[in-house]
């Protein structure tokens, strides 16, 4: 029991229990990619999936190379949930839940193409992203400021000659006045814009179900999707300029027909709660059919909808009777107010890149990628898990070989597995997902720890036996061994980390290096000072 | 050196259906695929294969028309002769464009188009010629050249200063230069062994071996580190004494290390654990070339260091 009142021994199982908890407590789901019951998410060499590695033509700054993984993440259907990270100043790492080669495909070419960004009111296009000259982004008007207790973000961009007409004429007398000041001046109500990015050239089809949770849901607004409140479903159609049929229970082909021939579209979107039988149909009918697996609300993000902007009286031409006399505005301004500086920021921001998006400031030259399919993901994990049995074992059978005495056998192998949860604590705790690579790295600091384990016990046995050098003499010999050895990995471990975001490829060995450091640290300061003391303890015992 | 480097394609496929070299290459018959090379392995659990080949010269061509187009994108007759170009390449029509930008989108999407029906293409062939059913486990790799070699600083760079930093470790641990140059020559020696196993087993240098050459080094140093450590700082017994004893315990490291490694490699190998397997495969032959190292090398030019100082 004296053991237990060891403070190295107690600050181990303190941080034991910490572990438990970190791993088990409010454990996630095996759907939602974690190791079921735990907090251990795996990653894509577990799950399956792809990653797409961007290379750019030329190295841009910082800056702009962030914009641009901005841009590709608005570009890329939020479905696929892909995660952007920009490694170095000339390449884009794009992790994505998708493994089917088309539709990696698709995303390849929705990458390396450019955008279609549209704004469009009463079903008719104002303007399209070609169209923009350029957002003013140097400009003094652009950016976030302070307007007494709220933040105003600041957004003007510039139209071609074209578009600043079909501005002119499109928004002429959108607003009406609805009301007065208390010093006469007209309170205006204006018409909305809305915002579109690559919309689908396909005939959709939604179920009325769906149609009518979207139509609440898009009136309730989401400020995460940048949809305003008492946002109507039908203007979003009429302006989306996309055929929308709603269908309840039977399809009339012929409208279909119809539309295929006059627009010739032969592709069609259905929501997914629609029946296996309407695809079966459509595809017999020579359509090629794309299940849409979007979520609510689903018109919202087939059509591609991505904001929607309120116009001003300012610029409506309220003033003037007739489009004759009407002026043009080719710099336009989009405003927003939100109560903090960082929100503003982001507002502005996220639209910048959406009225970019027509094209990425420089263009790809080429895309890698890794696609690990579902079900080879799911036999990996019982796999790895076999692999760490059985080495466990084997390594049980060499130690109890070497030492043939329970009492040395038993610290060894409970601090072995106590330093395999610790590591697991930490990844969970982490939430980076765990691959085969930070596997890798768990399996190295196992090793090391055994290692030192092994070199803990000879020193302290060997010694107690031979030697009349304190305590403390012996357990320092092998503390210095066992620093040494954990400064080793440490020193090879960090250039991996030092250079995992400015190098392609590299960032898969990030997981690896840092658990294989922390697990150097977890030894050296929780787990080998414990053992030191325990195996101490045994060595009195046994003279 | 692998794909992660040189860039190319690879396929490595599991299945419960046989594999076989002749039934891979005629499944990819119709797909003109340059430097193709197939290997299989069967193995009480399965069947696997690993399809490896470059880019179809026709994509490369294609793509480096329409990067061209790009390019050239001010040039509005060179870059839609080039989107043409690329258009007809990929068996459509050329046609009159408006202006470059249009077609620069026509050939892209050809392109896309084109791709994305090769690829599909080419599982859908393994899989119904092999008859590997829906729950086929692949795992397909596609490099581009330029992403290779620009991998491939970082790996040198990542190297070098791991080295430095490792050399440094070791001087500012033992503070004498024979003993840290005898421990820096036995890692050298480590990762040299390593290598050859890896040319031994046809592993290629990438990404994946990158990390099993570092833990190599993190390895092989820690009973070098125990050895110079008992020899130079312990005072009891005779040198000879203290690198017997520290023998018992180095080989009880190295052995269980090996062990484990051992029964790694065999369920990678057997199970196509990529990366794994050749993890394992790289520790083990640079494990064995630690004992060698330590014991042949460091260990007898650390008893003349010791030996030499008494005097």
């Amino acid at each position: 029991m004296s053991l237990l009142k060891n403070p190295r021994v107690m600050i181990l199982i303190l941080v034991i229990i910490f572990c438990l908890g970190l791993i088990f407590i409010n454990g996630g789901h095996e759907d939602d990619g974690f190791l079921p019951g735990t907090n251990i998410k795996l990653g894509l060499d577990f799950e399956g999936g792809t990653l797409l590695q961007v290379e750019l033509s030329e190295e841009v700054s910082t800056d702009q190379i962030n914009r641009i993984a901005n841009i590709i993440s608005q570009r890329i259907d939020a479905r696929y949930d892909a995660t952007i990270t920009p490694i170095g100043n000339k390449f884009i790492a794009i992790q994505l839940s998708e493994t089917s080669a088309s539709e990696i495909e698709k995303i390849e070419s929705r990458i390396r193409q450019q955008g279609q960004f549209e704004a469009a009111i009463n079903g008719q296009t104002i303007f399209t992203g070609d169209q923009i000259i350029k957002i003013l982004r140097g400009d003094t008007s652009f950016g976030v400021y302070q307007l007494g207790g709220t933040y105003e973000w600041r957004l003007p961009f510039v139209l071609n000659e074209k578009a600043t007409e079909s501005f002119k004429e499109k928004t002429f007398h959108q607003c009406s006045a609805v009301s007065f000041t208390t010093t006469g001046q007209p309170i205006y109500n204006c018409e909305r814009t809305i915002f579109f990015l690559d919309k689908p050239e396909s005939i959709v089809i939604i179920s009325e179900d769906q149609y009518n949770l979207d139509r609440d849901y898009l009136f309730l607004g989401d400020r995460r999707l940048s949809i305003p409140a008492q946002t109507d479903i039908d203007e979003l159609i009429e302006d989306s300029q996309v055929d929308v049929i709603i269908y309840n229970e039977d399809i009339n082909l012929e409208q279909i027909n119809s539309i295929s021939e006059e627009k010739e579209i032969n592709n069609i979107i259905i929501s997914n709660d629609l029946t296996s039988d309407l695809n079966t149909l459509l595809f017999a009918n020579g359509y090629n059919v794309e299940i849409s697996n979007d979520s609510t609300p689903v018109i919202w993000n087939v059509l591609g909808g991505r904001q929607i902007i309120a116009l001003t009286e300012g610029i409506t031409n309220e003033n003037v009777g007739s489009l004759e006399e009407a002026t043009s505005f080719s710099t336009l301004y989009i405003t927003g107010q939100r109560t903090s500086f960082e929100e503003a920021e982001e507002d502005l921001e996220e639209l910048a890149i959406l009225l970019e998006s027509g094209s990425l400031p420089t263009p790809v030259k080429s895309i890698s990628r890794e696609t690990i399919s579902a079900s080879l993901g799911e036999s990996f994990k019982g796999l790895v898990l076999i692999m760490g049995i059985v080495a466990f074992i084997i390594v049980g059978i060499i130690i109890a070989l070497r030492y043939k005495n329970i009492q040395l056998i038993i610290p060894i192998f409970v601090i072995g597995a106590s330093e395999v949860l610790i590591n697991l604590g930490f990844i969970a705790l982490w939430g980076r997902p765990l691959d085969l690579a930070a596997f890798a790295g768990l399996i190295a600091a196992i090793g090391t720890g055994i290692d030192s384990e092994i070199v803990i016990t000879d020193e302290i046995m060997r010694k107690g036996k031979q030697v009349k050098e304190s305590a403390i003499g012996r357990a320092k010999a092998a503390l210095f061994i066992i620093m040494t050895s954990a400064f080793t990995i440490i020193s090879v471990m960090f250039p991996i980390i030092a250079f995992s975001r400015a190098y392609p490829g590299i960032e898969k060995l990030y997981g690896f290096a840092i658990v294989a450091i922390v697990g150097a640290l977890i030894g050296v300061f929780v787990t080998r000072p414990a053992f030191t003391a325990i195996i101490q303890k045994i060595a009195g015992k046994l003279k | 050196m692998g794909i992660d480097i040189t860039g190319g394609n690879l396929i490595i496929l599991r299945s419960d259906q046989e594999l076989t070299n002749e039934g891979i290459a005629n499944a990819l018959s119709d797909f003109e695929l340059p430097e193709l090379s197939i290997s299989t392995i069967a193995s009480p659990t399965g069947y696997g294969a690993w399809i490896q080949y470059s880019k179809n010269p026709l994509i490369a061509g294609a793509e480096e028309l329409v990067n061209s187009a790009q390019e050239n994108l001010e040039n509005e007759e060179e870059s839609i002769s080039l989107s043409n170009q690329a258009i007809a390449l990929l068996g459509g029509e050329e046609k009159e464009f408006e202006n470059s930008k249009i077609a620069l989108t026509a050939s892209e999407e050809a392109l896309a188009i084109y791709k994305e029906e090769f690829y599909q293409g080419i599982q859908d062939n393994l899989v119904a010629e092999l008859g590997l059913g829906n729950n086929v486990e692949f795992q397909q790799r596609e490099i581009s050249p330029t992403l290779g070699s620009a991998s491939f600083a970082g790996i040198l760079q990542i190297s070098i200063i791991g080295f430095i930093l490792l050399t440094l470790v070791v001087f500012v641990a033992f503070r004498q230069l024979v003993p840290s140059v005898a421990i820096i020559q036995a890692m050298i020696f480590d990762v040299i062994f390593g290598l050859a196993g890896m040319s031994l087993l046809n592993i290629p240098l990438s990404l994946t071996t990158l990390p099993a050459l570092l833990l190599l080094v993190g390895y092989s140093v820690d009973t070098d580190i125990m050895l110079t450590s008992r020899l130079l700082k312990e005072k009891g017994g005779t040198a000879g004494e203290r690198a017997t004893t520290s023998m018992k315990t180095g080989l009880t490291m190295t052995l269980t290390t090996l062990a484990a490694l051992f029964s790694m490699l065999v369920i990678s190998y057997f199970y196509q654990i990529e990366v794994m397997y050749y993890i394992s495969a790289i520790l083990l032959f640079g494990l064995i070339g630690d004992l060698i190292s330590t014991w042949l090398f460091n260990a007898p030019i650390l008893l003349w260091f010791v030996e030499r100082d008494k005097k």
